[in-house]
């Protein structure tokens, strides 16, 4: 694989059950340092080929490659998927953060566990990532202390404190009271600006024309356009793309 | 003519000690079971949190009879129906024997509060864990089990102190625990007012203090995180 290729998926199909075809052949590659941005209505399969990332979800068939882990759903072993899973981390919609654990323990945890770094060094990096979200003052505080923007933007720190390729974001703004949305968009416009890969799943149309690098529209199980926020947001040809616009816009 | 006094003060503290003296037997059956149940029910529920073939639908059947029968014909079953079958049990003395139907019937008990427990961790911490590339076992050790005690400690205090009210059943095979030390008395002076006053009161003060126990343990674990 290229050396600046983050991720590389071929020919992702997952069903579920014998009727239910979510994902129909996805295919995608995305580069160090790109922000996709995934748009399309619900119901289409954007968590689903977000979650077949990380195996979260098994795909019935296809090629997973992250930051050089390649991953055949055709003949997977537990170890591939755990080996697949260090090379990316996910953000939430609903945080998830592990309630027995402090802000700072929730993002030392992996670093301790997954990459075995002794605590005071895990403690060092975690105190880092909680300073860049804006959590310092609130990081020995338990999940249940803290507000949902809060805790997403722990969920954000936990995320990238484990220096993955690609960080995949599903709607992290949709459990949110409209008020605390802001911080939120906030910490993840500073990381792409950093230059973090990621792909993020969102409703926020505004949002995604300013971070992204590129945009992809997704509909009924498959990629349907593909392009810079210009062309997908602001020159829409795909009709369906048209109509999502129009309704999501109103 | 003697006038015949309702409670006699004197002889209630005088029965009082002879009573609270077997207090020892009750405890030691009651921490017995207490570990053999745990042990059972953490297995039982590990099955049921695991759904493992065979052994769960054994377990669902253990657990339906556990509940839906008496303790006591349990423990005539276990001792004098199964004994008439096994020379295990025949050989038991009767306080192995009650501590034993004991622990079964208790562990099926506990294992639901455990169950329930483990259950009580949503699916989103689960998949943050695994997001990450924590191990089934990491997250297990880590995440669920701490969870889990913290929600499991206040029911299960609750059937410790259940255990320690069915202790009286040892009673019933000639265990000499607190009720054995009362009707011997009994025999003597058929004063049965005072002798079981101060039965009551014995196990009254026992569970009273582990009442104590399970309120800090309820208080602590409300407030833990
Ligand atoms: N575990 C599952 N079992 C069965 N169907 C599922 C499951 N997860 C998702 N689906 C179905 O797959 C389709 C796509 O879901 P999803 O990927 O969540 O869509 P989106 O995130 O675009 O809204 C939906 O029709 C949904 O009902
Ligand atoms: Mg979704």
């Amino acid at each position: 694989m290229e050396e600046n290729v983050m991720v590389k998926v071929e020919h992702l199909y997952k069903n579920f059950g014998n009727e239910t075809q979510v994902l129909k052949d996805v295919n995608l590659t995305v580069n160090k340092n790109e922000v996709i941005a995934i748009l399309g209505p619900s119901g289409t399969g954007k968590s689903t080929l977000l979650r077949c990332l990380n195996y979260l979800t098994v795909p019935t068939k296809g090629i997973i490659n992250i930051g050089g882990k390649k991953v055949d759903a055709a003949k997977h072993s537990k170890k591939d998927v755990v080996d697949l899973r260090k090379h990316s981390s996910m953000v939430f919609q609903g945080y998830n953060l592990f309630k027995n654990k402090t802000a700072l323990e929730n993002v030392m945890e992996a670093l301790i566990t997954v990459q075995n770094k002794p605590k005071e060094e895990a403690r060092k990096i975690a105190m880092n990532y909680v300073a860049k979200v804006g959590m310092e003052d609130r990081k020995d505080y338990y999940p249940s202390k803290l507000s949902g923007g809060q805790q997403q933007r722990i969920a954000i720190a936990r995320a990238m404190a484990v220096n993955p390729n690609v960080i995949l974001f599903d709607e992290p703004t949709s459990a949110l009271d409209p008020e605390l949305v802001g911080e939120v968009l906030s910490t993840i416009k500073d990381l792409a600006k950093e230059g973090t890969t990621m792909i993020l799943v969102t409703h926020e149309i505004g949002f995604a024309r300013e971070v992204a690098t590129r945009v992809l529209f997704m509909d009924d199980g498959k990629i349907v356009a593909d392009g810079t926020p210009e062309e997908i947001i602001d020159n829409p040809e795909d009709e369906r793309l048209q109509q999502f616009l129009n309704v999501i816009t109103k | 003519m003697e006038e015949v006094q309702f409670f006699k003060v004197e002889y209630f503290l005088e029965v009082l000690p002879k009573i609270i003296s077997k207090v020892n037997v009750t405890l030691e059956l009651t921490i017995a079971a207490t570990l053999f149940s745990l042990i059972l029910g953490i297995f039982i529920a590990v099955v049921a949190y695991y759904k493992i073939p065979v052994i769960y639908q054994i377990t669902r059947a253990y657990i339906s009879v556990m509940r839906g029968t008496p303790i006591v014909s349990q423990l005539y079953f276990f001792y004098y129906g199964i004994a008439l079958y096994s020379a295990v049990v025949r050989n038991m003395t009767p306080l192995v024997a009650v501590c034993v139907v004991m622990s079964l019937n208790e562990g099926a008990f506990m294992s639901e509060s455990i169950r329930a427990a483990l259950m009580s961790v949503d699916e989103g911490q689960k998949e943050a864990a695994y997001s990450l590339g924590m191990t089934n076992f990491q997250l297990v050790r880590r995440i669920i089990i701490p969870q889990a005690i913290r929600i499991a400690l206040p029911p299960l205090f609750n059937d410790i102190i259940n255990l320690t009210k069915m202790t009286s059943l040892a009673f019933m095979l000639g265990v000499p625990d607190i009720m054995g030390a009362a009707k011997i008395e009994g025999a003597r002076t058929f004063r049965y007012f005072e002798i079981y006053a101060a039965v009551m009161f014995s196990y009254w003060l026992i569970i009273f203090v582990l009442g104590l126990i399970h309120k800090y343990l309820e208080k602590k674990c409300a407030e833990a995180y």
